[in-house]
């Protein structure tokens, strides 16, 4: 038999974005590889079927359960209860929101509002490169390919924006600038002025205070950070 | 409570769904029809939140520089793998139109990955062959472990740039049909608690799968079946819903795919007792048997009591054993994998057993549609300006099983063909929209709202669940399956007896799950009752008590509920034209057996 862990979740609870959070306590107990997402589950069957929360892929795929756990931004789908009690030292978690959008209720925000900043950087090609001949499609080195592979991993989270210490209200955010660098790296884009506008802008690389913070929260373990250093130093290879 | 609708929309193209096949649909519509006004509903709080991007393995198409394949061939795999149960004019139209596909979707910004000289990699599959089964072929194209991603976000990142309007968190409740047409759905908005009307020239269902029906499954935890829910209330069928695919090897509890590499590099299934068990089942190929077959035997095992019950999810799995691999195996051919251990059941593969059981992966059944996507009734007429595309639609291209690798081809193969349909449609039929008056959504929410009782959707969903995944899975007998028919009528009822706490339509949570209790409910039984119906087995859909294919059964099975609840069984034929053209290679498409 495993062991079974009693715990307290203290969840910020809020009807609307106008609300003042009240912060209510659930006690539940769990075994050690249950997740976050197990638990708020059986808090909905068990004991309070309000508590809203959202959730879509649960294995770290789609980036929909993003929250704050004591106070550190990750996906509730990814965290284990015996892990969870290893990195923070307590059975004790509070739960909130992330705070880069209002608050729909409880613990869900309002992604579009979120996903707004994502859309203004223009997360497709703007002006296609042709291919080399018709009904082909285009060589890419695998070299070159491998250099920004990465920041196309990225799955709009949100985590990393809601750990950049640059205000929410100055900067795109880390995941935007990521969905704009992309484009400035793949050879199939031939738009790039507009891109280099927009990065320079005053909502853009130069608000990062290079905390490195995005790169540390990322559940996808993308280097964010390189990237945005990357486009501070104009695309210079490094 | 009372409930009305807030506002009236209008558009050209209304897609019930924002995945893979919807957003494929939409591009094609924008592109060729800038002006068209495409409105794109989804469940899910954004277009890339969508299942389609969970898919990791590739794209199935053959490169017509390859010199060793031939599209004839991926037909071939396709129908066999199919168990002769693919309708052969789909089969032809998707295999020949592959490789375009993939060259829009490169052209656009997927990032594929690359060999030496730049161009697509390619990697092999179960069941790729060439020249009729002789041997494996490279034929997927894939962006390295998340393909479905790629396709999401190139579809996405085209749709928002030709002007589609999204309507994120909002679900199609009502289809408005009059006269066998389709002028739009009544749609409710999640987050601001608003039920609309959206009145269309064309509608499209693209909402996914059914995975939930299920308590171990791949599927992401929006996959309840919501279109096929959407036309069975509208008194049409769905077809072969009884042909669900399931992967032998599901991480418990998640349920989460542990890819089948797991066995082709070495990994032993075993038992409580730690007895290798595939040698009693399949003796020469043991773990490298079919999926089928795996599945089977894992389940075998489970039943006869000689499973493990994880104490935390308290599912009941066998072991897969990687302790004996060098760790070069584990930190090379199976990185991906492992680390899904170590995240979700904290084990370490080198020095750990890892808990593993036969997961809910694929709804091959869904929506009959005809080669184009146009839904049809039971009795193959068309419904006017209503489409399908995507898992929940059935053309169909999988029959009874499908091939790894062909579910994201289908997507958007038959994203861009209804897309073209539906823009000859646009050009030709140039209709004034019509308002047809909803029948059944408000009596519904309203009974939702008002009813009273101490049941718990969570717990119904997890009985329903459980129910389906002990009884109609893997293995399926007349008993198992009546057993199940009653207990859902019971669920059912009690489902009646739920009340909704918070009365509050604005962001919903338990409305919206009561909502989906209804459509989890509503597919089981027509799952279940096309089971009942089929003795035989066939592709994923397995007897125990008639564990044969039999010829007369040779035809889609067709299921329609009543307003009484009382389902109907009718047939579809299979389309054999491929085998009817005659000449070159025809024979290869007739009833032939599906060993390997």
């Amino acid at each position: 038999m495993s062991e079974i862990y009693n715990l307290t979740l203290i969840i910020a609870r809020r009807d609307s974005a106008d609300d003042t959070p009240r912060y209510q306590t659930y006690e539940i107990q769990a075994g050690p590889i249950m997740r976050f997402v197990d638990l708020l589950r059986t808090i909905n069957d068990e004991q309070d079927p309000t508590l809203t929360w959202n959730s879509s892929c649960e294995h770290g795929q789609c980036g929909t359960c993003s929250m704050k756990i004591n106070a550190r931004p990750m996906l509730a789908c990814e965290l284990l209860v015996e892990n969870a009690i290893a990195m923070f030292g307590t059975s004790t978690f509070t739960l909130e929101p992330l705070e880069i959008a209002p608050v729909v209720r409880d613990l869900v925000i309002d992604s579009d509002a979120a996903y707004e900043r994502v859309n203004s950087v223009k997360p497709y090609i703007i002006e296609p490169l042709p291919p080399g001949s018709e009904a082909e499609e285009h060589q890419i080195n695998p070299d070159q390919l491998e250099y920004y592979v990465d920041a196309t991993r990225c799955i709009n989270c949100f985590c990393c924006s809601s750990a950049c210490i640059s205000s929410h209200r100055t900067f795109l955010g880390p995941n935007a600038m990521l969905a704009t660098i992309v484009r400035v790296l793949d050879p199939r884009e031939q738009e790039k002025e507009e891109r280099y506008r927009k990065i320079y802008s005053d909502q853009g690389v130069y608000r990062c205070h290079t905390s490195k913070a995005c790169s540390h929260v990322c559940p996808k373990e993308i280097d964010v950070a390189r990237f945005i250093a990357l486009a501070k130093k104009g695309f210079l290879p490094e | 409570m009372k409930i009305d609708i807030d506002t009236t929309l209008s558009c050209d193209v209304l897609i019930i769904g924002a995945g893979g096949a919807a957003l494929r649909c939409a591009a094609e519509i924008l592109e060729n029809r800038p002006t068209a006004q495409v409105v794109a509903l989804t469940k899910v709080t954004h277009p890339q939140k969508s299942h389609t991007s969970t898919a990791q393995g590739g794209l199935a198409a053959v490169d017509p520089k390859d010199p060793l394949d031939a599209t004839v061939y991926h037909m071939f795999d396709t129908w066999k793998g199919s168990d002769c149960t693919a309708d052969q004019n789909v089969v032809k139209i998707i295999c020949e139109s592959a490789w375009e596909q993939i060259l829009w979707l490169e052209n656009r910004g997927m990032h594929f990955s690359r060999n030496r000289d730049g161009r697509l990699s390619k990697r092999t599959f179960g069941g790729h062959t060439r020249n009729f089964g002789e041997a494996s072929v490279y034929r997927a194209v894939f962006e390295a472990d998340r393909t479905g991603k790629g396709i999401m976000d190139t579809s996405w990142g085209e749709t928002l740039k030709k002007g589609i309007r999204f309507l994120n968190q909002t679900i199609g409740v009502e289809l408005l049909i009059e006269n066998d047409w389709c002028h739009g759905v009544i749609a409710f908005q999640q987050k601001e608690g608003k039920f609309i009307r959206i009145l269309s020239k064309a509608t499209i269902i693209a909402t996914g799968g059914s995975g939930q029906v299920y308590r171990v499954t791949t599927n992401c935890r929006q996959n309840t079946g919501d279109g096929l829910a959407l036309v069975l209330q509208a008194g049409l069928p769905v077809m072969d819903p009884e042909a669900v695919q399931f992967h032998p090897t599901g991480i418990v509890g998640p349920g989460i795919l542990a890819s089948e590499t797991l066995r082709s590099v070495g990994g032993i299934l075993r038992n409580r007792a730690l007895e290798p068990f595939m040698v009693d089942y399949a003796p020469k190929m043991r773990e490298l048997a079919p999926r089928d077959l795996v599945a089977r035997a894992i389940e075998s095992e489970i039943r006869e009591d000689r499973g493990i019950t994880n104490p935390d999810h308290q599912i009941a799995h066998v072991w897969i054993d990687l302790t004996h691999l060098p760790d070069e195996v584990h930190e090379k051919q199976i990185p991906e994998v492992s680390s899904f251990f170590k995240r979700y059941v904290n084990l370490d593969t080198k020095s750990d057993l890892c808990p593993v059981r036969p997961s809910n992966h694929y709804h091959m059944g869904g929506i009959p549609t005809n080669a184009w996507g146009e839904v049809e009734d039971h009795e193959g007429h068309p419904i006017g300006g209503l489409y399908a595309a995507g898992e929940c639609a059935a053309a169909s291209f999988h029959g009874f099983n499908r091939l790894g690798t062909n579910s994201i081809l289908e997507l958007i193969t038959m994203g861009s063909i209804v897309g073209r349909r539906v823009l000859n449609y646009l050009k030709d039929e140039v209709k004034a929209h019509h308002d047809p008056d909803p029948l059944i959504f408000r009596s519904k929410f309203e009974g939702y709202l008002d009813n009273s009782g101490s049941e718990s959707i969570g717990i119904l969903r997890s009985e329903l669940r459980t129910l389906m995944t002990d009884k109609v899975s893997v293995f399926r007998t007349e008993e198992s399956i009546s057993e199940a028919i009653e207990v859902i009528h019971e669920i059912q009822e009690r489902a009646g007896k739920v009340s909704i706490a918070n009365r509050r339509l604005p962001m919903n949570q338990e409305l919206l799950q009561r909502w989906e209790l209804d459509n989890l409910l509503l597919v089981a039984t027509s799952i279940c009752h096309a089971a009942l119906y089929r003795k035989e087995s066939r592709g994923a859909h397995f007897r125990d008590d008639y564990p044969s294919r039999l010829d007369e059964f040779n035809h889609h099975t067709l299921v329609a509920v009543d307003h009484g609840g009382e389902c109907h069984i009718s047939q579809r034929q299979i389309d054999m034209s491929l085998f009817e053209a005659g000449g070159e290679h025809s024979e290869k498409f007739g009833f032939i057996e599906r060993s390997y």
